[in-house]
């Protein structure tokens, strides 16, 4: 995103994988579609979703890097953002809007608090979000920038990509 | 205001610019009318209750941020004026275990504020002040929530902030915060 | 102990009973085939958090509602009385996470007001400039989402520009856009950097041609107008007996604001009005709404004008058994290098007792209660949550309300669900 800013290790990588993983031209094809096009749903919890709120206006405009609309209903959208804190009595409603989304689906846990529990190391709050869901990105910050948020997604574009499979591929977990 | 003709008055405290009344909790829907409507405080701001529990327990030492906690001559005494000069302090010690806290408004030049105080033991049920005051509700829900204290005559009193099927009350004293354990991090 | 017979609070209250915060279907219809119970659930498109609803609908229209809140809860409280006074500043502005300052700015005060200590007048008339901030902040946020919701997308575009220009200015003070944490117990963290003064007068001129443009958007515009007038009416008594504060009180009449009626930080210096008016319904409230950025603009400026002539002064008190003392003493000087051991490791004191602190934040009365035993950690810290009140309100207000007024009177509450749960 940076000019002047060489490969790092993530983009070496997956240059690397991008030789191994996506064989056909059609697999490449169909990746190139998922990435510029993933739709989030909207999905804010505290005061993370105020940030990601703001990539939508003119001055972060995701649209741009493909993210044009967040989808009100998580059957129509691709990518969920856990944009701040999950207490423990929204796990099973967040499971549940993670199942009624369609394959593929990413997550990405945004800020401290989706990540891992952010400052709250308590009764009350879950302590990150990937205990429930397999996560893609984790963006760390409190909160972070838009443009944090926007990085993040360019990453997880890179990674679908270079055809790195989704999370609960991955994992081999349920989805 | 003299707040000389609240029923169940206990006792009456004028600290840090602050009017406290502790009330008996049996006359406490009576002097919240007789507050209410003879002093005018319309505006129930907020319910609050305190769990004491294991209060004094620890003795606190060292200054206090004000000039008057550096002044040697003045004697290690009670309240904000004093110091303690470097010595092990202890609080001053409370009766029970819970204390219920009802903050009052009246909506006049000035922002009048009273404060009711009511004691309870862990057990020790209060009147609801719905009729009093509707606002009541959702405070005195979180109050047993958190807390465990029963309030009496409340048309619903669940569980709001926590799930419905939690165990325990979590703001008490006795309550381990919870969280992932945390090397050296002291908390448990 | 003696439960006390329900006596009316006055007669013609559209408060609900026996539970003041449940609108329960009237029994004739209880049985009706048209009745449909629909769940608004936690995640919904309208931007207000996870806030859950189970409404009753006969057809299109309301007529049993409540509200489930909880969804958000984080144990605020729970953790500041495990972490020393200075740490828990930090917990303060998560809470109303949209005008996070006024958190702070009340936590602060409170621990101030047991320590009996008096703040430098530019401490004092920066943290008015930034709550003042806070207040517009607030409400762009406010209008973008609330309009967003009733169709007027484009709202949303044109307030959260302006937003951007008021985290501009927080993050030059404070390093980051939200939750600056700029307030210290004592006056301010730093320092107000230069460059600050020119570019919040550039802010303070762009901004009333800005509402403007809001206005032109929507004040006389026949849509909102037909969305937003006489929706979600609230009388000024059930207003008091509800204890609705802030725009929601100032917009069914009743003519109360804490910064005038008991003045805290420079308000009682500052030259500015308080917008009132009567109907008390939706549309009421989004005029009070407006009124109240112009006027905070204008509070801005006088901040602005005063502060710009007190170059160099102290920004924080200089006691330092709670403020650290400046860095360079600590080279020569064996009072500070001690006073600062103290202060990073066990952390100040703060004298026994208990305090109740409310501020008038963007929503209403936001309040702190503080129990201290005279400790370096509080013992009790409570919020008091304008919009836990706010949606107390939601079955008054509901009345004879049809689904899609539904949103506009939950929008036009301005709740955070970080401040209802904590």
């Amino acid at each position: 995103m940076w000019k002047g800013k060489g490969p790092g290790v993530f983009e070496e990588e997956l240059g690397n994988l991008e030789q191994k993983l996506l064989l056909t031209t059609v697999e490449k094809a169909v990746a190139w579609a998922q990435g510029y096009s993933i739709w989030p749903a909207t999905f804010g919890l505290a005061c993370c979703a105020i940030e990601m709120m703001s990539i939508v206006t003119s001055r972060y405009d995701s649209a741009r890097f493909g993210a044009e609309v967040f989808r009100s209903t998580p059957r129509q959208a691709d990518l969920l953002i856990v944009s701040g804190r999950v207490a423990h009595k929204m796990a099973a409603p967040l499971r549940q809007i993670y199942d009624q989304m369609l394959e593929p689906k990413w997550v990405i846990a945004m800020g401290a608090c989706a990540s891992s529990g952010g400052m709250f190391n308590n009764y009350a709050v879950l302590q990150g979000v990937d205990k429930i869901t397999p996560v893609d990105i984790h963006v760390p910050g409190c909160p972070p920038r838009p443009e944090a948020l926007l990085e993040g997604i360019v990453r997880l574009q890179e990674k679908i990509h270079a055809g790195v499979p989704p999370a609960y591929e991955i994992r081999g977990v349920a989805t | 205001m003299t707040f000389e003709g609240v029923p169940g008055l206990v006792e009456r405290k004028d600290e840090h610019d602050e009017t406290t009344l502790v009330v008996d909790p049996a006359r406490l829907v009576e002097a919240c009318l007789h507050l209410r409507d003879v002093e005018g405080f319309r505006f129930l701001a907020d319910i609050t209750a305190t769990d004491y529990l294991g209060w004094g327990a620890r003795g606190v030492a060292g200054y206090y941020g004000t000039a008057a906690g550096r002044d040697l001559n003045l004697p290690g005494g009670l309240g904000a004026a004093a110091g303690s000069q470097g010595h092990a302090r202890v609080p001053r010690p409370k009766a029970k275990r819970f204390s219920m806290n009802y903050h009052l408004l009246a909506l006049r030049d000035g922002a009048p504020r009273v404060r009711v105080q009511v004691w309870l033991d862990d057990g020790e049920p209060v009147p609801t002040v719905i009729p009093v005051w509707p606002t009541a509700d959702w405070h005195e829900r979180e109050v047993w929530d958190l807390m465990g204290i029963h309030v009496e005559g409340h048309p619903n009193l669940q569980r709001i902030l926590m799930d419905e099927d939690w165990e325990g009350h979590p703001l008490r004293k006795d309550y381990p915060i919870g969280g992932e354990p945390v090397r050296f991090s002291g908390e448990e | 102990m003696a439960i006390v017979e329900r006596p009316q609070i006055y007669e013609g209250t559209h408060i609900p009973s026996p539970t003041p915060t449940i609108l329960d279907v009237p029994a004739a219809i209880r049985e009706s085939e048209n009745l449909l119970q629909v769940n608004f659930g936690p995640n919904h498109p309208s931007t207000h958090g996870v806030l859950r609803l189970i409404v009753d609908l006969d057809g299109e229209e309301v007529v049993g509602l409540r509200a489930v809140v909880g969804y958000l809860h984080t144990g605020f409280e729970k953790n500041m009385e495990l972490k020393t006074w200075w740490k828990a500043i930090t917990y303060a502005p998560r809470i109303d996470y949209v005008s996070f300052q006024n958190n702070e700015l009340v936590f602060v005060l409170a621990a101030e007001k047991l320590l009996a200590m008096e703040v430098p007048e530019k401490a004092s008339l920066a943290r008015t400039l930034f709550c003042e901030l806070n207040r517009i902040h607030s409400h762009l946020v406010w209008l973008g989402t609330a309009a967003l919701e009733l169709g007027a997308i484009s709202v949303f575009w044109y307030a959260f520009r302006e937003r951007d220009l008021v985290l501009d200015l927080f993050e030059l003070v404070g390093g980051t856009r939200l939750h600056t944490r700029y307030f210290q117990v004592g006056g301010l963290a730093e320092d107000i950097p230069e460059g600050f003064y020119p570019e919040c007068r550039k802010f303070v001129e762009w901004m009333p041609k800005a509402i403007n443009d809001y206005e032109r958007l929507l004040t006389r515009n026949e849509i909102w107008l037909e969305r937003t007038e006489g929706i979600g009416l609230l009388s000024a008594d059930d207003a008091i007996a509800l204890a609705q504060s802030g725009p929601v009180l100032r917009a069914s009449g009743v003519d109360w604001d804490l910064r005038k009626a008991s003045p805290y930080l420079s308000y009682g210096e500052m030259d500015f009005d308080v917008p009132v008016f009567d109907n008390g319904d939706v549309y009421d409230r989004y005029r009070v709404h407006m009124e109240e950025m112009r006027q905070s603009v204008r509070i801005i400026e006088q901040c602005c004008d005063r502060l710009e002539q007190m170059e160099g002064e102290p920004w924080i008190t200089d006691d330092r058994k709670v403020v650290l003392p400046p860095r360079e003493e600590l080279h020569t000087s064996m009072e500070s290098l001690i006073h600062h051991f103290k202060l990073v490791t066990e952390g100040f004191l703060v004298p026994e007792g208990e305090v109740y602190v409310a501020v008038e934040s963007p929503r209403g009365e936001l309040g702190c209660y503080v129990v201290s035993d005279g400790g370096p950690r509080p013992w009790r810290v409570k919020f008091r949550a304008p919009s836990l009140v706010a949606l107390e309100a939601t079955a008054t207000l509901m009345r004879n309300a049809l689904v899609a007024d539904l949103i506009a009177i939950v929008g036009s509450l301005d709740t955070v669900m970080g401040e209802v749960d904590r």
